[in-house]
């Protein structure tokens, strides 16, 4: 069974999408700092990284995704932006934020398994 | 002048000629006067102007044609005739050099003197009318010139940028304005413009030319990087009379400040969705699974997850109450009720308020506050906010068991308050950005301590509405005090 990891400073989040997760019969590893957040991901290689771009800083989940690819970590990458727009960042594909694909905060679970089981075809 | 009746000067000195000419003229409905002699003729014909004059050559005191140069020096446009018996083909050329009309041989018959007084009279209004039509003409000259210096004064004195460029490129009129909005190196007029210029601006340009209609333009431009120069420029077709197109006019405006504000508020209004969305997200996230049949929660798991979602949405709304001060505040548009308070009275209010989280983090409170009066003129909402703002952020980023000191000092003019905390204090890059709105210290220290990081933006707001002052000492790990300066009530 595959392993997730979410990376999100808001621990609602982490349980809301855990739950749908582990519904789905994905096992789960969470980090609510990109510290932490490294660690697990080096600790517990897992097949798929769902990671919010915002956490101290408004662009810290940016600088791990760029962190990880330059490691050649490619571990595919779902990153949640609900603030693509706030901070100023145009995400475009392949461009400087080397992610697999994006979501937009809130998602619904349905949305959510969809784009974690493309990522893990 | 021009009279209807036409006025004559004889000046001869021949008495029957002198009268009977002036009879003659006067039953022919002209104004005549006369002169005896030179002297006479001179002084008459100088004072006033005459349509006409007839000047005897041969006069004992002055010759004619000294009276003639006379008149004439002060008079040009009087008509001057000679009346001579002994016309010499030297004294005809010398009369007519000095401005003579004629020449009157005498003896004259009657109809010879109207035919010739006629023709002259004739002369006179013609070139009495040349003369207005000259003036005229000058007067309008002279005031183009000053119009037309006027016109590019101002032009040259406005802010905005204005460009004329005709239609084979070539640079017409511009101002100073436009020099510098375009960001223009060594242009004179004339010049093949085009190429100088912003490729958009001569794009657009060779648009307007190419294509009929009255279609006018405009397009915002970065002139210099970094919005340190952003312009827009508005594009008007010049027509000539036949409506064929003659050049482009440009007008340039400086919008950059303009642009650093609409700047802001977009960031303002990013910000807020973004704090606005990220508890919204939290709670939906929490209602989908409690409603989602294909996931099983326990009884206690679903009751944790509604408890948090008004934890969420308790936060959502102390948001949306914070942004709605900011606007009233901003806006002007807060009622105050101002009336005599009591700082001590109200900040021991606050500390009751709080008593709750002060004991539960186990905080020890001090206070020294001066003996005497503490008032100052204030709404009381207000100034409640401005130290529960304070006082709960002073207990939230404490330790746990540790200090809380407020000293309350008063000088001439100002109550200084100063609230110390014994918490995680601030970092340097923190302190500079603390009072800016939705600005949080995010650190591993800070994790977990809620908030919607407008509290200080609220508190300096209030502060600066009662022309005080507030000041922050920090230092990362032990601490942070506020200094809150507000005017004293004397």
């Amino acid at each position: 069974m595959s392993l997730i990891a979410i990376i999100d400073d808001d621990p609602d989040i982490i349980e809301a999408t855990s739950l749908v997760l582990n519904a789905k019969g994905y096992e789960v590893v969470t980090a609510n700092n990109p510290v932490d957040g490294y660690t697990i991901i080096k600790e517990k290689k897992p097949d798929l990284i769902i990671l919010d771009v915002m956490m101290d800083e408004p662009d810290d989940g940016f600088f791990l995704a760029q962190k990880l690819r330059r490691e050649k970590i490619d571990i595919p990458i779902l990153m949640y932006t609900s603030v693509s727009k706030a901070v100023g960042f145009e995400f475009g594909e392949g461009e400087l934020v080397p992610v697999n694909d994006f979501v937009e905060k809130p998602i619904s679970p349905e949305q959510l398994v969809q784009k974690v089981e493309n990522l893990l075809i | 002048m021009i009279t209807d009746k036409p006025r004559v000067l004889i000046v001869d000195d021949e008495k029957g000629l002198r009268l009977g000419t002036k009879r003659l003229l006067e039953n022919e409905d002209y104004i005549v006067e006369t002169a005896e002699n030179g002297t006479e003729g001179i002084i008459k014909g100088t004072e006033k102007e005459f349509d006409l004059a007839i000047i005897d050559l041969k006069m004992p005191d002055i010759e004619g044609l000294e009276v003639l140069k006379e008149i004439k020096k002060h008079r040009p446009h009087t008509i001057c005739f000679i009346a001579t018996a002994f016309a010499s083909y030297d004294t005809a050329i010398e009369a007519t050099r000095l401005g003579a009309y004629s020449y009157i041989p005498k003896p004259f018959s009657p109809e010879e003197l109207l035919f010739q007084l006629e023709k002259g009279y004739k002369q006179r209004i013609l070139l009495l009318e040349t003369e207005n039509l000259k003036r005229e003409r000058e007067e309008q000259l002279v005031e183009l010139s000053h119009e037309k210096s006027r016109l590019s004064a101002i032009i040259n004195t406005i802010n905005n940028g204005v460009l004329v460029i005709n239609k084979t490129g070539e640079l017409v009129y511009f101002n100073n304005s436009a020099v510098r909005l375009f960001n223009l190196h060594d242009v004179e007029m004339g010049d093949l413009i085009l190429e100088k210029l912003p490729n958009e601006v001569s794009e657009l340009f060779k648009t307007l030319i190419n294509e009929s209609g009255e279609k006018s333009y405009s397009i915002q431009l970065e002139i210099k990087p970094n919005r340190e120069l952003i312009v827009e420029a508005f594009f008007e077709r010049i027509t000539g009379e036949d409506g064929d197109l003659r050049g482009v006019v440009i007008a340039i405006r400086n919008i950059s400040e303009f642009k650093k504000i609409e700047l802001v508020r977009n960031q303002f209004v990013s910000m807020v969705a973004h704090e606005l969305k990220t508890p919204i997200s939290a709670v939906l996230g929490y209602l989908r699974i409690i409603l989602d049949e294909t996931v099983n929660i326990t009884e206690e798991k679903e009751e944790e997850y509604q408890a948090r979602s008004i934890i969420r949405l308790e936060g959502l709304l102390t948001l949306v109450n914070d942004l709605l001060d900011i606007s009233r505040m901003e806006l002007g548009t807060k009622q105050r009720e101002i009336v005599e308070l009591d700082l001590k009275e109200v900040i021991n209010n606050t500390l009751v308020f709080l008593e709750f989280d002060l004991k539960k983090k186990g905080i020890d409170v001090n206070k020294d506050f001066d003996n005497g009066d503490l008032l100052i003129n204030a709404d009381n909402d207000e100034i409640t906010r401005l130290f529960t703002n304070l006082l709960s952020n002073a207990i939230k980023y404490n330790k746990e068991n540790g200090l809380l000191n407020i000293i309350i000092d008063k000088s001439k003019n100002y109550i200084k308050t100063q609230i110390i905390d014994s918490g995680i204090g601030l970092k340097p890059e923190e302190k500079d950005k603390l009072f800016q709105q939705f600005f949080r210290a995010k650190n591993s220290k800070t994790r977990g301590i809620s908030g919607t990081g407008l509290g200080l933006s609220i508190v300096k707001q209030i502060v600066e509405t009662y022309d005080g002052k507030i000041e922050v000492e920090s230092e990362f790990g032990k601490g942070t005090t506020f200094n809150i300066y507000l005017p004293i009530n004397k």
